[in-house]
């Protein structure tokens, strides 16, 4: 086996996306939104597992999760994947089968989907090139995430198409600490 | 091939079913069911020290609760099975992947005829209890030294009946390949056992005219060829042109790695199919135990088969 490559993270708003969406105005504003689920895995391909506080260090990720220790199955590739968000209102959606374009309802849990937090009341589509807060963490959305087919096996679902385009975001760190289901989430700016 | 996800599993039980063999039991802490397998599918289990060891699942596939396993110790193995046997018990915790079935049942045969070497039982003891439930026809020969080294017996002869063959040295029967007879059609033989019985087997079947389509072979260990010299070769990467570089002692799995490609990859010596990757424009060669002929023109394991100057690579 080869070393454990250290994560090589790209800074959010040095991504190509979100510094582009750092200079254009808009996006939806005056929003309130909760931290649902923290999720982790200890590495590539393992399971998740369900924190009930984590530990956010800037410039790496959530303590304990694959792409902090560079294990996870993209980290060779450097990229912004500090920490994954997901919206909940995105699995809701899946879960009722809107919009129609698979064989039925596709039930994925905050513990399948992979990405590490599961959000509601987040415009997350929105929050490339901007900063924002969960509890005393602070965020900034470097690039929308987008579904692997990886994803798809790992999981045996058909979940590539239906989840393109509410995949989450990547963010990075910004500022660390400690988050917990439950914290408020807001734009910063 | 596909990627499968990897699970904390409890251990249920161990219990010995012979002196050498473990029987291990394994539910999920949380989850109430675990992924569905087929008869023929096996597990990874991760070794604390990055090794991954194959095993056959040999439970029952509509029992989603658990996994069931069977180890023999191997004090002269690669070190897996002695780790096994000296570690776990009830209430460990195994890192196991979700199953995977290079060894399945030939859908539509009119019959199936297993021939097992001792620990090479365990695909066999699920595909026989699916087959005795749908009434199908099968038999199966089992080659162990004796009744008591013979692993998981009390349950085969349960779900086999008199469809069970025993062949036991201490009992001086030996299994001879004339007791699976001429030729069929619609019968499909199926072999897992030591590398000497497998490819005696083979090799007996062949001369008597069995098809090899009718011949499926399950192994856990790749037959490489220690006379094979590495050469270096390059490979080019279809989607953007860029060319690598693979040293004679190097793998091309290697290399696809350090260059940023995530790669799945478990047994790394051409058994299990993980890093199978499609290929043009070159002469491979291969070296694994896992694709079948009909996919050797444009499909290679990375692991451990080569190219011949070059190849380019569908990545």
């Amino acid at each position: 086996m080869s070393e454990i490559p250290p994560p090589r993270m790209i800074e959010a708003f040095d991504h190509p996306a979100g510094s582009v969406a750092r200079t254009v105005p808009g996006g939806a504003t005056g929003w309130k939104g909760l931290l649902l689920n923290i999720h982790i895995a200890p590495a590539a391909s393992y399971e998740m597992e369900e924190l009930q506080q984590a530990h956010c260090v800037a410039g790496r990720g959530i303590e304990g999760d694959r792409y902090f220790h560079g294990t996870g199955t993209y980290s060779p590739k450097p990229d912004t994947r500090e920490v994954t968000l997901i919206e909940q209102e995105a699995l809701d959606a899946l879960n009722r089968n809107d919009p129609p374009l698979q064989g039925g309802p596709i039930h994925l849990t905050p513990g399948d989907h992979r990405r590490n937090l599961t959000v509601r009341g987040v415009p997350l589509n929105h929050l490339v090139g901007r900063r924002f807060r969960i509890g005393a963490v602070i965020l900034r959305g470097g690039r929308l995430n987008f579904p692997c087919k990886y994803l798809e096996e790992l999981l045996g679902m058909p979940v590539y198409l239906p989840l393109y385009n509410r995949s989450g975001l990547n963010c990075a760190i910004e500022r660390g600490g400690v988050i917990r289901p439950g914290d408020a989430i807001e734009l910063v700016d | 091939m596909t990627a499968r996800i990897i699970m904390k599993l409890l251990v249920e039980s161990v219990r010995a079913t012979t002196p050498e063999v473990a029987h291990i039991s394994l539910v999920h802490p949380l989850r109430p069911q675990l992924p569905e397998w087929t008869p023929g599918a096996h597990v990874d289990l991760r070794l604390p020290d990055g090794k991954i060891r194959q095993y056959s699942l040999c439970g029952d596939p509509t029992d989603r609760m658990r996994y069931e396993i069977a180890v023999k110790r191997e004090d002269d193995g690669r070190g897996g099975s002695s780790w096994i046997h000296r570690q776990v018990r009830e209430g460990s915790t195994v890192h196991v992947s979700a199953p995977r079935n290079n060894f399945p049942l030939v859908q539509h045969a009119r019959r199936h005829v297993f021939v097992a070497g001792g620990i090479g039982v365990t695909p066999f003891v699920a595909m026989t209890r699916a087959l005795a439930s749908e009434g199908q026809d099968f038999d199966l020969h089992l080659c162990a030294r004796s009744a008591a080294d013979a692993p998981l017996l009390d349950r085969l002869r349960e779900q086999c009946g008199e469809r069970l063959h025993c062949w036991f040295s201490s009992e001086a029967r030996r299994f001879d390949t004339a007791a699976l007879g001429a030729p069929a059609e619609g019968t499909h033989v199926y072999a897992c056992g030591p590398e000497r019985l497998v490819s005696s087997l083979t090799t007996a079947l062949a001369e008597t005219g069995w098809p090899s389509e009718q011949i499926h072979i399950e192994r856990f260990a790749a037959t490489l060829d220690e006379n094979f010299k590495p050469e270096p070769f390059e490979a080019r990467i279809a989607s953007t042109g860029q060319m690598l570089h693979v040293p004679a002692d190097r793998s091309l799995l290697d290399v696809l790695r350090e260059n940023g490609f995530s790669m799945p990859s478990s047994c790394e010596m051409g058994v299990c199919g993980s890093c199978e990757c499609g290929y043009s424009d070159g002469v491979v060669l291969h070296r694994d135990a896992s694709l079948p002929l009909s996919k050797r023109q444009d499909r290679m394991m990375p692991c451990v088969s080569r190219a011949r100057v070059s190849l380019t690579l569908a990545l």
